[in-house]
């Protein structure tokens, strides 16, 4: 926020109660007191200390609708009641900021104002209006207004710029951008396919809508054509060749854009995307060919229900902002702790049936609720698909290979963060796959195969895990080539006697690369180790199949979300910890002959055919009173990547499912220390991080390092 | 935040026998000590974690980050929730004392102590008839204690 000129309470308060006035007589079509009252907010939104951020947003939608609003009857009376309402509350706060009521007086007046907005005949069903909605849909500039490549200055921003205004924009624009991809791979097999037309020039329209207002020409002049090229263009030649490439070239461009001004928020320097200009030449190029006897009128009938059959489409759903989302599933998680507490009281049960059973019933309920909850941060997955096929396809054009791409189970759905967080690998996978799975036609033609190579996406959920499978039927992996790489790289010894499974897992090692060239597209080794470690950070796993000849599939199993960790509770001393489980091999009470020590103090445990070092959790987290004898405390084998190690706790707790919340407030990043979960006692358990245990026993303890189990 | 008091409310409490005062606008709450989760690796001033409604907070003791004696948490100790940034840290204080409006005339600048007393977080000593309060910059005792940035920190030398 700025310090310079803001103005002082008492003369804002002053502006206010001229304001509450202005607003209650403010005509549809003054506009010169719209303006005066629009800065009248804003220079409110300034005074309004950042922790009010929610007073913010209903501040602005308010200056928003102020700034364009034109002659909507409905629309202006709800407007003078929730600006009304909002500035009478702010004013109150202002008057007085330390009273202790301050959050309630923002939030009553901030539901209303967001109620009132609601409701208004023409906006949205959703729960915040878009921003295209708040700032009107500007009519559809002529075209000598729209900016030309050739004389377009660099991109940038006015200094006036809204910056959460810029934020919701690019969120949006890249929620369009992603379905029209979608639609364009539609037409692509159906060129003829209505609906996805109409998506694909929403996109493009509603982009350019909200471009126009944040005064971004390029992207404006760019969403112009591309809407024009599915337009008019389209309708004359058909969706096909030349227009199809350029379509996916401009949302390229766009999206491109839309990441730049976004990183432009933190500070990134503000430029086009690469290409973005050679896109909008050929567009202009297009668009600029004589045209047909399109009929004018068609195309000022496509801009009109465009607007309408998006909002069609999103009756069903209600943008939420994620903070409140996460509040409300922080909010249940916190009900299934109350509730447990209730359930365990003595005064709960045995002695009271009806209690008893009342209680139970309120359990089911809460346990419901909890479900419910988690399951709204879900997400499909097809977003991700859509993005993957589209690479597959572009990588395959230009490896001069022929793939069909399909995609089953693209509903199945992942909690949000996950999604973002699959997708690298997902891609890495897709690569490979592309490059070195799938033959040229020549040599699957000469394989006896179809000429076309199979790429298949399959998502499933099983168990509270979600399976993806890519699905290749090229060469395969080939056992002796694999073997001889990681001969030559050291990885294994010649003479190793390993099994078929043993060998195909040798390509998630650090340094093999099976590609024989490097091409621009993989095999710069950032291989499928890469992968392997992000799935494993996300507690999951990947693993191969291959049939030479036959085809790969590579498996990826990640848990749903993940918030809830599922953990195996331990107590070290006065401590009590929770352990991933997917980091726990197993537990045991070692016999005292198993001990040993290396060098006099690097103490190590045989278990079976393995020796694994003993890390004194205890030691390594400074917890008191812990038991010193393994013999008589338990040893608890964990795992991550190759590594494995026994961890040496007193007792074990349970197993229970808990949600990871961040510890670092305050402390910044504790290392061992994965994030902090609310135990059924209603206290904090600490969640081990076990990878960076590991780190921290190495260098308490050099011997550790030595001892990865291949 | 200036790097002088501004008149205003401010929170009072003791630590010891001596008086701190914050600006009341960072305070979010206060409450009494809940059952505190030790956070291993973490200097000793950075008593752990506790469950606020759900929320996981971490607790700073207010004393030994002044290097002040360490002292058990009594009957009048009280935790000030205050909001820093986009979080929310707990401040452990042995006594919360009053709101009280302090005047512009009241506050002096901070004294400079010499080497050893750490006076960075201090930015305004408030003087009225009976006492002395000491006022803090809260945002600054906070920001010194982020574990990311403790090799410029002081206290955690």
């Amino acid at each position: 926020m700025p310090k310079a000129s803001r103005p002082s309470a008492r003369s804002l308060l002053v502006r206010f109660d001229k304001l509450s006035v202005a607003i209650g007589q403010l005509g549809a079509s003054d506009l010169e007191t719209r303006g005066a009252l629009r800065a009248d907010v804003m220079s409110l939104i300034e005074r309004v200390p950042a922790q009010e951020a929610r007073a913010c947003v209903s501040l602005r939608l308010v200056a928003e609708t102020l700034r364009t609003d034109r002659d909507r009857g409905d629309r202006q009376a709800a407007l003078h009641r929730a600006a009304s309402v909002l500035l009478g509350a702010v004013r109150g706060y202002l008057a007085s900021p330390a009273a202790p009521d301050r959050l309630q007086l923002l939030e009553g007046p901030e539901r209303s104002t967001i109620a009132i907005m609601r409701n208004l005949p023409e906006s949205s069903p959703a729960l915040k209006p878009r921003t295209s909605d708040l700032i009107g849909q500007p009519d559809r500039p002529p075209r000598s207004v729209v900016a030309r490549a050739d004389t377009l200055p660099p991109l940038s921003l006015p200094n006036d710029t809204d910056r959460a205004l810029l934020g919701d924009f690019c969120d949006e624009a890249r929620e369009y951008i992603e379905s029209a991809e979608a639609a364009l791979l539609v037409l692509e097999r159906a060129p003829e396919d209505g609906e996805s037309v109409q998506t694909v020039m929403r996109a493009f329209h509603s982009i350019k809508g909200t471009a126009g207002f944040l005064k971004l020409d390029g992207l404006v002049a760019l969403a112009h054509h591309g809407e024009s090229l599915l337009g008019e263009r389209r309708r004359r030649e058909g969706f096909a060749g030349r227009i199809a490439a350029l379509s996916l070239r401009a949302l390229d461009a766009l999206s491109g854009a839309i990441k730049n001004l976004d990183a432009s928020r933190d500070g990134a320097r503000l430029a086009y995307p690469a290409g973005f200009l050679e896109v909008l030449r050929e567009l202009e190029e297009i668009d600029a060919a004589p045209a047909g006897p399109a009929p004018v009128s068609a195309a000022s009938r496509s801009a009109a229900p465009a607007v309408t059959a998006r909002d069609a489409g999103t009756a069903h759903s209600a943008r939420v902002r994620l903070d409140r989302l996460d509040a409300l599933v922080d909010l249940v998680g916190e009900l299934v702790v109350a509730h447990w507490m209730i359930a365990q009281d003595p005064a709960s049960g045995r002695d009271h049936p009806e209690l008893s059973r009342k209680v139970a019933h309120a359990g089911k309920l809460v346990r419901d609720l909890h479900d419910m909850s988690m399951g709204m941060r879900m997400v499909p997955l097809r977003g991700t698909c859509n993005k993957l096929v589209r690479l597959a396809r572009d990588l395959a054009q230009r490896a001069g290979k022929d793939v069909d791409c399909r995609v089953e189970g693209e509903m199945t759905e992942l909690d949000r963060n996950m999604v973002e967080l699959v997708a690298d690998p997902l891609m890495h996978m897709v690569r490979n796959a592309i490059d070195h799975g799938i033959e040229t036609p020549d040599e699957r033609t000469a394989a006896g195969k179809p000429a076309a190579g199979r790429l298949t996406l399959s998502a499933t959920q099983v168990n509270g895990q979600v399976v993806i499978d890519l699905r290749d039927d090229g060469r395969g992996l080939q056992r002796d080539r694999i073997l001889q790489r990681a001969e030559a790289r050291g990885i294994v010894r010649p003479g190793d006697q390993l099994s078929d499974a043993d060998v195909l897992d040798l390509i998630f090692a650090p340094g093999l690369s099976t590609a024989d060239q490097v091409t621009d597209v993989s095999g710069r080794g950032v291989g499928m180790d890469v992968v392997r470690r992000n799935i494993q950070a996300l507690h999951g796993r990947v693993d191969v199949q291959s049939a030479p000849g036959e085809g790969t599939t590579i498996t990826l199993r990640v848990p749903l979300t993940l918030a809830i960790t599922d953990g195996m509770l331990v107590r070290v001393g006065a401590e009590r910890y929770i352990v991933p489980t997917t980091n726990v091999v197993v537990s045991f009470r070692p016999e005292r002959g198993a001990l040993f020590t290396v060098a006099g103090r690097g103490e190590m445990v045989r278990l079976r055919k393995d020796v694994l070092p003993l890390v004194r959790l205890h030691r390594l987290l400074g917890a008191d009173g812990a038991c010193e004898d393994p013999v008589s405390a338990l040893l608890m084998v964990v795992g991550a990547a190759e590594r494995r190690c026994a961890l040496l706790v007193d007792s074990i707790l349970g197993q229970q499912q808990v949600v990871a919340k961040p510890v670092t407030a305050g402390i910044g990043e504790v290392p061992g220390i994965a994030g902090a979960a609310i135990l059924g006692d209603g206290r904090v358990g600490l969640i081990l991080d076990v990878p960076q245990l590991f780190e921290l026993a190495r260098r308490a303890q050099p011997f550790l390092g030595t001892q990865a189990v291949a | 935040m200036s790097t002088h008091a501004t008149a205003g409310k401010y929170l009072t409490f003791f630590l010891g026998a001596e008086e701190y005062g914050m600006e009341i606008l960072a305070v979010h709450e206060i409450i009494g000590v809940l059952p505190i989760t030790r956070v291993p690796r973490t200097p000793p001033f950075v008593r752990g974690v506790i469950n606020l409604r759900g929320r996981v907070i971490s607790i700073l003791d207010l004393r030994l980050k002044f290097d002040l004696p360490a002292v058990d948490p009594g009957p009048t100790s009280c935790i000030i929730v205050v909001a820093a940034h986009a979080a929310h840290v707990g401040l452990l204080v042995d006594r919360v004392s009053e709101v009280a409006d302090i005047a512009a005339a009241d506050i002096e600048p901070p004294p400079s102590l010499g080497a050893g007393v750490h006076t960075d977080y201090l930015v305004g000593i408030a003087k009225s008839a009976s006492r002395v309060r000491l006022l803090l910059d809260i945002t600054r005792v906070i920001d010194a204690s982020d574990l990311a940035g403790s090799a410029g920190s002081p206290t955690a030398a």
